[in-house]
């Protein structure tokens, strides 16, 4: 008797839990004009240490577009933004669910992400800023568009600043690549396969590992015995932190074996995670400022950050999707400037057009000197080319280099 | 054991056997179809998605009931041979540019040989250890997937072209609706009366007893291959479904977690019942649907909650539901469902 009631709490207790998360999942409701962006965040899951932040700077650039900027074009933007869980059908439920929503573009934080999404987005129309990019996104190009260079561009930038100033032998260094197995490292291969030996570098393995491994000491014993002169991680910053403590426990530290990032483990995460002893020495692009520079939009994006989330401090996640979101207000301004309000409030397929067309297509934007600045090149779906080098020092990430054009 | 509205008899063997028996059930059921197919005219794209998942993922849930609640075969790599069938589909109506009925079987016959070949551990070991090689299965293809590049584009995944039957094409979350359901309506039933034949009984002996089984002249080699066989066509053509649905599909559609979610859900819903896993798939993508909707939600009406306090939320959400079923009801909603109708049609009378 008793169990029947416990069950029967269970059930009830189940429906209502089920109730109460779908009633307070419904669309938010729009008040006065609005232009609506979606945006897609891993803020739970794998990639969390990327997405909490990411979600946090794009609340805050938000914030700062609509209170002191007026919005884009005198219209506030209103945020529709969805937890992903770094889940393939978690994205494909999401944006079929923008396609509905009146969402003018949206914008997804990893090449993962956009990936899922993509065949959605570009068979409705519905333009999209991926932040972080990899060459699939826009090879052939349809209507997804790149904010920042792609992790392809990440490694002949730094193998072209390997090669200038730190390869000092003669002969061909040999490289191992340690990819995560998606598109983040996928992108890397295949143009390290195309570019290596016209560079001079001899790529001597290639392994690849999961956004959740816990131990890569197999794969860097077989790197280890290939004798490697340069290590170069794609990847994100959880795995990157294994293979660098693993690394260490090899004896494949920054003193015996040059290791480079890309841009998608280069934040302070991955000093946090894997400790400062860690790091020290590690080479990495990115295609930000640091906080420490003297950028004009650095004094804002600190501001915010500080008043609302001071837990990001120096996290160059948080930067690069403020970048983001004022690159998204930019796009949005030069829609609603060139074919008016009254086009874009309908969020259907003419609106979207209009936004990629007037808004994407027109860009022509320094986005506060945080990170390059972005315009479109017919062909090219990549708005900007430009990265940075980098070292880890003394747990800082410290620019070593100006700003060089990816490929 | 099913019960009868009082003063409803058996006159003969058909009435007996028969699924649907009153002109109340008829009417309920034609009822139901009627609402299920109207769907469309009044739910907006953002359900019609959701549904369209559901069904996909039903068609899936029951050839892993099939297989784990019937046939007792347990199976952790049921998403595994849901790739194979979403890539066989993908790649013979966008590479060879077959017709999509024709890829929509050579799918589920895909998935259903490779099954076969992952089944044949399953003529020596049983449970744990036969999990275990399901586990590999899982991770073998995906494997295989990820590193055929040539074949599947790799992590880079495959763009799907549009699904299409003459001259109708499914391009649209209203076109998928009808195709999904009809495709998923049409398992369910067969499902249902799989059970009620010859094979369902060997299945149901294999479970309950294999040597028994085997005592009395059921081929366990045969009936096993036939368990995993059926429950990984099924796999195969809710995968062909999900690669057409989805526009493009990538290795990290089918990864293990989700192999692992097949198993609650059946779990949850009633193993070894047509219902079961109609319950159990409805109520986890539901589920899935809630949490994703609330956390942006959750993360501003809570701000005094630490930083990323929702990120534990959906573990600890499924975790809990499935520990909670196997400790006080792990027979599923579908026996709790058939408890309320034995107490409805019982009551007032407590006998």
């Amino acid at each position: 008797m008793k169990s029947k009631y416990a069950v029967f709490i269970l059930v009830l207790s189940l429906i209502s839990i089920l109730a109460l998360l779908i009633g307070c999942s419904s669309t938010p409701v729009t008040t006065g004009k609005e232009l609506k962006l979606g945006a897609i965040m891993p803020v739970t899951g794998p990639a969390a240490e990327k997405g909490k932040p990411g979600i946090d700077a794009l609340l805050d650039v938000t914030e700062y577009i609509n209170k002191e900027l007026k919005g884009a074009g005198g219209y506030q933007i209103k945020l529709d933004w969805k937890d992903s869980q770094y889940n393939a059908a978690n994205v494909n439920t999401i944006v079929t669910d923008f396609t509905n929503s009146g969402v003018l573009m949206f914008t997804a934080m990893s090449s993962f992400e956009m990936t899922n999404a993509m065949g959605i987005a570009n068979k409705a129309g519905l333009p999209g800023l991926a932040i972080f990019t990899s060459p699939n996104l826009y090879n052939p190009p349809a209507h997804i568009y790149g904010q920042m260079p792609d992790y392809g561009d990440d490694w002949v930038a730094f193998s072209n600043y390997y090669m200038q100033n730190i390869w000092k032998k003669s002969g061909k260094p040999k490289m191992a690549l340690a990819l995560l197995n998606n598109t983040t490292g996928s992108s890397v291969k295949d143009v390290a396969n195309a570019r290596a030996a016209a560079m001079g570098i001899e790529i001597v393995d290639i392994v690849d590992h999961s956004a959740t491994t816990i131990a890569e000491t197999d794969a860097l014993t077989r790197i280890k015995a290939k004798n490697p002169d340069v290590i170069f991680i794609s990847s994100t910053p959880q795995p990157t932190s294994v293979i660098l403590k693993n690394a260490k426990d090899l004896g494949l530290t920054p003193s015996t074996v040059t290791i480079g990032l890309a841009h998608a483990s280069f934040t302070k995460s991955l000093i946090d995670l894997a400790g400062k002893d860690v790091v020290e020495g590690v080479y990495g692009v990115y295609p930000t400022v640091t906080w420490d520079d003297t950028a004009p939009g650095i004094v804002k994006a600190k501001e915010y950050l500080m008043k609302n989330h001071s837990g990001d401090v120096d996290n160059m996640d948080y930067l690069s999707v403020w970048c983001t979101g004022l690159v998204s207000a930019e796009i949005l301004k030069n829609a609603v400037n060139a074919v008016g309000y009254d086009v874009l409030a309908k969020g259907d397929a003419n609106a979207w057009k209009a936004v990629e067309q007037s808004g994407f297509q027109k860009l022509n934007y320094n986005v506060a000197g945080i990170q390059g600045a972005v315009s479109y090149t017919a062909g090219d779906n990549r708005l900007a080319k430009s990265v940075k080098m980098y070292s880890i020092k003394s747990g800082k990430i410290t620019s070593i280099g100006d700003w060089v054009t990816a490929r | 054991m099913s019960s009868l509205p009082c003063g409803t008899r058996n006159y003969s063997y058909a009435e007996d056997m028969a699924i649907v028996r009153t002109k109340t059930q008829w009417a309920l059921i034609a009822a139901f179809l009627v609402l299920l197919f109207a769907g469309p005219l009044f739910l907006g794209n953002f359900w019609l998605n959701k549904i369209n998942l559901i069904g996909i993922t039903l068609i899936a849930a029951t050839g892993l009931n099939i297989l784990v609640g019937y046939c007792g075969q347990l199976s952790i790599g049921q998403v595994g041979f849901i790739a194979v069938g979403a890539y066989s589909s993908a790649i013979l109506t966008g590479k060879l540019g077959l017709p999509f009925p024709v890829s929509f079987i050579c799918s589920g016959l895909m998935a259903g040989i490779i099954g076969l070949v992952f089944a044949i551990p399953s003529v020596r070991v049983k449970g744990f250890y036969l999990a275990i090689t399901s586990i590999a299965a899982q991770f073998i293809i995906v494997w295989i997937i990820q590193k055929w590049t040539g074949l599947t584009g790799g992590t880079n995944g495959l763009t799907v072209p549009d699904a299409s039957i003459g001259s109708l094409v499914f391009n649209s979350q209203k076109s998928f609706f009808y195709l999904i359901i009809g495709v998923a309506v049409i398992c369910v039933f067969l499902a249902k009366n799989l059970a009620r034949t010859r094979v369902g009984r060997a299945f149901i002996a294999i479970r309950d007893n294999d040597l028994a089984a085997e005592v009395m002249g059921v081929n366990l080699f045969y009936y096993k291959m036939l368990a995993f066989f059926i429950g990984c066509f099924m796999a195969g053509i809710a995968g062909s479904l999900l690669a057409h649905w989805s526009v493009s599909i990538s290795p990290d559609n089918f990864s293990f977690s989700e192999s692992i979610l097949y198993v609650g859900m059946i779990i949850i819903g009633g193993l070894g019942t047509t219902l079961g896993p109609i319950l159990g798939v409805v109520l986890i993508r539901l589920l899935q649907v809630g949490v994703t909707q609330s956390t942006p939600w959750l993360q501003s009406a809570l701000p005094g909650m630490p930083n990323g306090f929702a990120t534990g939320i959906t573990p600890i959400l499924f975790g809990l539901i499935m520990v909670l079923f196997l400790i006080f009801e792990p027979r599923g909603l579908a026996h709790r469902w058939n408890l309320f109708k034995f107490s409805y049609r019982l009551w007032p009378f407590s006998y």
